[in-house]
């Protein structure tokens, strides 16, 4: 039996005390014990706030810049000087509206699709990374394991039942692909956790076969609707990002910018989340309610974005992956960097997809599936010689 | 089955040396929902008193729930029946995060998929003691030093700005020891802690919980397979088979031929380590 001695620290049990370490610092140690504690911090290189607002800022700078870019290209190419001009006059400047032909297409058209494509692609690589921590598999993308496709179905489901495009039915459509998102959600995560230990394999054949449901669904439902409808339809599940309004992407942001600000609250809970559940929990994560939050979070944005844009896969794969190849795996850095890399990833893509084979336009979802869809098989081949034993 | 009846002549087990860090009174757990929990309990009846500053070692075959009961005492699952204390107050009445400030776990295997970097692997064990209403939880420089002090106990230091998916199990598993003393823990469970250490690093082990259990009391729970490194290195040994305590008490009372031969199923030769004089198992030829 150990017995008490004078330097036993005392057990305080009514109340807990959050930041002193008892441990370390004040205690005495035996002769010859490994030392000393003078130089703190020294050696312990992690993410700190400092470099936290660095790298954000930096790729904020990045993405401005290329937001501006975007601007200028299109069907009718307009130089930057004034691209940066028209930007300075604002939105609201009649008499340069009537005057100029690029005012218009700029105010109307291209800044409220770039912005567009900026806050989906942002929203997808943000649930992206979450998704891969939360199911523990770097291959995980709301588009490939069968997400999107449950929100699509959700959409198409109250757009057959006749939501039409007023204002109420901009806000109800998120609503409607956010509950086909949470299914989705559920079904994949039992899927996953079925096997005890998350497979990769489990998670991806489970969501090839969701897919394969959900698409049929989808089918079935278009070849109810009126030709007109269909045609509509098979052009947005294609993703696409064509035509918005500020009215639209006004209340889209409103979706997504609450879903993602919490998602990357639970960024320290994510970070943990990657060790199992079991580990996460033996270090105080509530891991039952922080899988809730994420879930809805999870299933709010994938629907908000889906209902607005369809189907637009793999930006939520490679974006996360190409930053955690930069900045490390830190999910409270990982979920802002990718937030901001992924809505300039998709800027630049939709940008191409517009501008490619103008005047006629690619569904930017085919520009991201032909970009994706590669990288994803390469990464599955390499995640196999590294994780599978 | 309850032990503290079995042998009434004893005091109850753990009351010895102190308050009790656990009290755990005829508690049976069984995975699963309703009646196959019930049916297929995997701890039945587990009935005992851990001494705060106490070595513990649990031991047992294969399949006799000592992983189990240290997922029970981490609070990872919740027993069907019978009620655990923490400090003496019941196990529920603490939040996940007040449990974690107390209660460290080093699971027996740690995967990860994603390339975190030692340094950040240990620091998460700070995550307990942050401030949880406001920011994104950073790292103080007290968090810090804390982590780098269980990185030089456990000689990972050097290791800090490695990947977690590049370095040796054994590399890996005393960057998880690391972060359960970062933690800065009351109690230290242990699933097969030197599973995966060569000789140098296994005794290394030893001797850090040895120690930090005389310096700062703290209390350490092991389940092992190594009979020998648990004789050495626990006050006491709590021997189980199928989610039954069997003997407890002192590595001489535990390591005998008459309670380990039934409970493995084969024939053991017990004789003593040469430096302690504390029992020693080998299996015959």
């Amino acid at each position: 039996m150990a017995s008490l001695t004078p330097s036993r620290k005392t057990i305080e049990v009514t109340t807990p005390t959050a930041s002193t370490s008892a441990f370390f610092s004040p205690a005495p140690r035996a002769e010859g014990s490994l030392a000393p504690t003078d130089q703190p911090a020294q050696g312990v290189v992690t993410l700190s706030p400092t470099k936290w607002m660095a790298a954000s800022g930096g790729l904020g700078a990045l993405s401005l810049v290329a937001f501006v870019v975007c601007l200028g290209f299109g069907t009718e190419t307009i130089p930057f000087s004034q691209v940066a001009r028209i930007l300075a006059q604002g939105p609201l400047s009649a008499r340069e509206a009537q005057e100029a032909p690029e005012y218009v297409i700029l105010w109307q058209v291209r800044v409220p699709r770039v912005l567009l494509a900026f806050m989906v692609g942002g929203s997808l690589a943000a649930v992206g990374a979450s998704l891969q921590a939360l199911l523990r598999n770097p291959l995980a993308d709301p588009y490939v394991i069968g997400i999107s496709s449950g929100a699509a179905l959700g959409a198409a489901v109250a757009v057959l039942f006749g939501v039409g495009l007023s204002v109420f039915s901009i806000s109800v459509l998120p609503v409607c692909a956010f509950l086909g998102a949470l299914v989705a959600l559920l079904i994949v995560y039992r899927i996953a956790v079925s096997y005890g230990s998350f497979s990769i394999h489990t998670l991806l054949l489970g969501g090839v076969v969701l897919n394969a449901i959900f698409s049929a669904l989808i089918l079935f439902l278009t070849s109810l609707a009126d030709p007109y409808k269909a045609s509509g339809m098979y052009a947005w599940l294609m993703g696409s990002l064509t035509g918005p309004d500020f009215q639209t992407v006004f209340i889209l942001a409103v979706y997504l910018l609450f879903g993602v600000c919490v998602l990357i609250r639970q960024a320290p809970a994510l970070n943990l989340l990657t060790l199992g559940e079991e580990s996460a929990r033996s270090l105080g994560v509530e891991v039952e309610r922080v899988k809730r939050v994420l879930f809805a979070a999870s299933a709010l944005v994938t629907g908000a974005v889906v209902a607005f844009s369809g189907l637009i896969g793999f930006v939520g794969l490679i974006v996360p992956h190409a930053v955690r190849l930069v900045f490390g795996a830190d999910h409270r850095l990982l979920l802002t960097a990718s937030g901001i890399a992924g809505g300039t990833f998709l800027m630049v893509a939709d940008t191409a997809a517009r501008t490619l084979l103008s005047p006629a336009e690619i569904p930017v979802g085919v520009v991201t599936a032909l970009v994706g869809g590669p990288i994803f098989l390469y990464l599955l081949v390499q995640q196999r010689k590294r994780i599978v034993p | 089955m309850n032990h503290d009846q079995v042998n009434p002549s004893r005091p109850p087990i753990g009351a010895v040396g102190g308050r009790p860090s656990f009290r755990l009174h005829a508690v049976s757990f069984g995975f699963g929902r309703g009646e196959t929990a019930v049916q297929f309990p995997v701890l039945k009846n587990i009935s005992i008193t851990i001494a705060a500053g106490e070595v513990l070692g649990i031991l047992g075959p294969n399949g006799s729930g000592k992983s189990t009961l240290l997922k029970v005492l981490m609070r990872i699952v919740t027993p069907q029946r019978g009620t655990v204390e923490l400090f003496g107050q019941p196990h529920g009445s603490f939040s996940q995060v007040e449990i974690a400030r107390r209660v460290a776990f080093v699971p027996q295997e740690t995967q990860q998929a994603f390339p975190f970097t030692i340094n950040e692997m240990v620091l998460m064990g700070r995550y307990p003691h942050h401030n949880r209403t406001w920011g994104l939880g950073w790292e103080g420089d007290q968090d810090r030093a804390v982590a780098m002090q269980a990185m030089r106990e456990l000689d990972v230091a050097h290791l800090g700005t490695r990947l977690i998916t590049d370095v040796s199990s054994g590399e890996r598993q005393r960057a998880v020891i690391a972060r359960a003393l970062a933690q800065d823990p009351d109690v230290l469970l242990l699933d097969e802690p030197t599973a995966f250490l060569d000789l140098h690093h296994q005794l290394d082990i030893a001797r850090i919980l040895r120690r930090f259990n005389r310096e700062r009391g703290l209390t350490v729970i092991l389940v092992s397979h190594d009979l020998n490194l648990a004789s050495q290195s626990c006050d006491r040994l709590l021997l189980l088979q199928e989610g039954e305590i069997v003997t407890a008490g002192t590595p001489e009372e535990v390591m005998s031929k008459e309670s380990l031969e039934p409970v493995y199923g084969c024939q053991v030769l017990i004789d003593q380590h040469p430096q302690s004089g504390l029992p020693r198992v080998t299996l015959p030829v």
